[in-house]
């Protein structure tokens, strides 16, 4: 795969080291020294990411970064930002810009290809690896090679081959082989770096590595197996040793590459170095690049916390003693965030100070070095806590991916669960609606029939035999007649309030003037001889269930007939009044009344507040009316005053345009 | 009991005191001389198609209106109604549905089998025995069916 790397820097040298690097590394390259030649550049092609130098003579790199990123056509191109300042508010400024890396000059090459691999690979995911992918053998004597590869091909293996350290840790980013045979003894970095730096790439980081070593001495198997290395081979042994371990190490490796590689485990580790000396820092930034690690130095403990927050890091060294806050205060704040607790703290000391160590470890630190020592001694101790690091980052990684498919598996068999219930208490739902439907049914037609017999024969005695009846016996005939009537009446009230709760409503507009006009002439029309004056004003119109909506009129202006026939002249009123958000309509006559501290029992079922003497009735009417105004999402509510009449109001939501709508 | 050949009107009734009133209705108004009562759907059916008992029967000599409850013993008023209504013989005859319930269910039911008129026997017996005068006059009287 070829892509188009564009590198900006004024150095010529640069331009040119950084192009062989990429050249060998596979990639095409577009080299430019200038600002203004970059925008060309990139006005005119596409290219898969941009290496910028931070200094520029016509312009700062990192304006220009802000302008790339301006600019639709390259505001996702990865940018890599180079600099010669190790100042700490520059890489600030650049990563917040929106660099996706900021390297340090002097830089590793090795480490600016394979990290530019990495920023291609995340932005161009479908591309995948040259398969079938081979054994990468790195060796720098050409007649082994040869040897081991016409060996490993006689075998069915693919090979590739690297005649240096740098040579193959580039191929192996590109090509991630299946694995790696390398010597321990190279002209360049040699085979446990080469070992060590593949440990430090997620994505190679599994890769099996036989270590191949001249020596006969036991070092150069601690050595191999030190770097990380997954078996070693003595040069001199038979080509068949060789070939064993490879598929030994392939049988092995192929059985635990369960685990995918993270992207957020990819990459050479940053180390943080925090220490006022410049010198020490220079020094110590150089000795840790050389061990393929990217260095990030800060001058003070203040900038080494801003820059954390812009840019995690894998392992922090910490001078103790510094002007501003001092290091065992940085180190208690890391410790105390949880976002930067989890990274390794080594506390930098000017000499072995037994107190100052202990204050150090309660402050957080991970370890306590003495500055005196050997860089070696330092490099050793970071590599521990950076293999502790990755261990427990993979470890947490997995814990949260098992914790995360718990979790789902949790969710779904909740909702499995409530599903479950829910189809349940629906099937209840709907066995407790047919009860009561067959119950309506039986009673309508069971009740009904020897009601009917009553009736029917207190009548055929009535009319065939009443001339065996004397007039007391009519009378109490009669009786029975007149209950049989009223029994008949409560079982239909009854019914229809019943099946209210279980008939679907039909809602429409509904001109409430019209239906309060018609519901009072078939009223007027029942009751004649009687002086009623009807006042009914222009009512807003209702969106609901129409023959619902008649049923509400029916009764409360029902009510207001029966309640009001005791006065010379009944006089009934249906009104209505628009409010925000929905429209009150008010029932009123000049009736009886009745007192407001009953005015609570006037919607229950069965409720009366006069006897059935004084005024006929079941005590359905007005619960009828409550649950149809209540499934309509609307109140109820009564006023009165014995003698001086009563007024119900009810309200539907909705204002009552002209369509009747909410 | 007048010839069976001869039946004007059969009441498929099995209540008792429903089938006194409806007699006693018709019979007021003249309408009960050539009426027929079974006490139950599979009697109603032998009637109607002439078998078992009535297997004397024709037929073709349908009875002028059936008077048919819903809620029977053995086999119920919709199943009377829906064998009638598959008959080509007794397609024509026509039904008036009885019966005390009033739910939409039975009305639908019925209306769609193809009932020719549909009563809720109502509680109040004048209005009652003022259906049945009606319909009486109606379907013996005044209804000439296509014969």
């Amino acid at each position: 795969m070829k892509s188009g790397i564009l590198i900006v820097d004024d150095s010529l040298a640069v331009r040119m080291d950084l192009d062989e690097a990429f050249r060998n590394g596979g990639f095409a390259t577009t080299l430019c020294g200038t600002a203004a030649a970059a925008r060309d550049a990139l006005s005119r092609s596409a290219f898969a990411l941009v290496v910028l130098d931070v200094l520029l003579p016509d312009a700062d790199g990192v304006e220009f970064l802000k302008e790339v990123r301006a600019t639709p056509g390259t505001s996702k191109i990865p940018v890599m930002l180079l600099s010669t300042e190790a100042e700490v508010r520059d890489r600030i400024r650049g990563l917040k810009t929106g660099a996706d890396e900021y390297i340090g000059k002097p830089y590793d090459p090795t480490y600016i290809v394979s990290r530019a691999q990495e920023l291609v690979r995340k932005t161009q995911p479908t591309q995948t690896a040259p398969s079938p992918p081979g054994i990468l053998i790195i060796d720098d004597s050409a007649t082994f090679r040869e040897g081991l590869k016409a060996a490993l091909e006689g075998k069915g293996y693919g090979v590739t081959l690297a005649e240096s350290g740098e040579e193959g840790l580039r191929v192996a980013v590109g090509l991630r082989p299946r694995a790696v045979i390398v010597d321990g003894v190279l002209p360049g970095i040699d085979g446990a770096t080469v070992i060590r730096r593949l440990r430090q790439d997620a994505s190679l980081r599994r890769t099996p590595c036989i270590l191949l070593t001249a020596s006969e001495d036991s070092g150069g198997e601690l050595q191999a197996l030190d770097s990380g290395a997954d078996a070693f081979v003595r040069k001199e042994e038979d080509i068949d040793v060789t070939l064993a371990r490879l598929a030994a190490v392939l049988r092995s490796s192929d059985a635990s590459q369960s685990v995918e590689a993270e992207s957020s485990l990819l990459g050479p580790k940053k180390i943080l170095a925090v220490d006022d000396s410049v010198t020490y820092l220079q020094e110590l930034g150089a000795q840790l690049r050389q061990e393929g690690y990217e260095a990030i130095l800060a001058p003070s403990g203040e900038e080494a916390l801003e820059l954390l927050a812009v840019q995690p890091v894998d392992c922090i060294l910490l001078d103790v003693l510094m002007p501003g806050i001092s290091g065992h205060e940085t180190c208690r704040r890391l410790k105390s965030s949880p976002g930067w607790r989890d990274i390794p703290v080594l506390m930098l000391t000017a000499r072995e100070n037994r107190e100052a160590m202990i204050e150090g470890i309660n402050a957080g630190a991970d370890d306590y070095i003495s500055k005196s020592s050997e860089f070696d001694v330092l490099k050793a101790r970071l590599r521990a806590q950076l293999r502790r690091k990755q261990f427990e980052d993979e470890n947490r990684h997995i814990r949260e991916q098992l914790l995360q498919k718990e979790l789902e598996a949790a969710q779904s068999r909740a909702a499995g669960e409530l599903a479950e219930t829910r189809a349940r208490l629906l099937m209840d739902l709907e066995a407790k609606n047919q009860e009561l439907e067959s119950f309506s049914y039986s009673v309508s037609h069971d009740l009904r029939a020897p009601l009917r017999a009553i009736d029917g024969f207190s009548r055929m005695l009535l009319e065939g035999h009443a001339q065996n009846l004397d007039g007391e016996g009519k009378r109490l005939l009669g009786v029975v007649v007149d209950n049989t009537r009223r029994m008949g009446q409560l079982i239909d009230d009854l019914l229809r309030f019943s099946r209210l709760g279980s008939t679907a409503m039909q809602k429409a507009s509904v001109d409430m003037s019209a239906l309060a006009k018609s519901v009072a002439l078939e009223l007027v029309e029942s009751c004649p001889g009687r002086r009623i004056e009807c006042s009914m004003g222009a009512l807003s119109p209702a969106y609901g269930d129409p023959s619902l909506l008649r049923q509400v009129l029916q009764n409360l202006v029902g009510n207001a007939f029966k309640y009001s026939r005791t006065r010379e002249v009944s006089r009934i009123e249906v009104s209505s009044r628009s409010e925000e958000e929905e429209t009150v309509y008010t029932v009123r006559d000049n009736g009886v009344g009745f007192e407001m501290e009953y005015a609570h029992k006037l919607f229950g079922v069965f409720q009366r507040l006069h006897s059935s003497e004084e005024f006929e009735g079941t005590g359905v009417g007005l619960a009828l009316v409550k649950r149809i105004v209540e499934r309509h999402g609307g109140r109820v509510w009564a006023e009165g005053k014995v003698n001086e009449g009563a007024s119900i109001h009810f309200t539907l939501p909705g204002q009552g345009d002209a369509n009747g709508r909410p | 009991m007048a010839d069976l050949n001869e039946i004007e009107v059969l009441l498929v009734e099995d209540n008792p005191n429903d089938t006194e009133m409806t007699l006693s209705a018709l019979k007021k108004h003249n309408l009960a001389n050539r009426l027929h009562h079974v006490k139950d759907g599979a009697e109603a059916l032998a009637f109607i198609f002439a078998t078992g008992a009535y297997s004397t029967r024709k037929v073709e000599c349908s009875p002028k209106v059936v008077l048919l409850d819903l809620k029977l013993p053995k086999v119920d008023g919709l199943e009377v109604l829906r064998k009638m209504k598959a008959d080509e013989r007794t397609r024509l005859t026509p039904v008036v549905v009885l019966t005390s319930s009033n739910e939409d269910r039975d009305v639908l039911d019925s209306y769609r089998l193809g009932v020719n008129s549909y009563i809720v026997k109502p509680v109040d017996f004048a209005k009652f025995a003022e259906s049945m005068r009606q319909l009486g006059l109606y379907w013996l009287l005044g209804n000439r069916s296509p014969r």
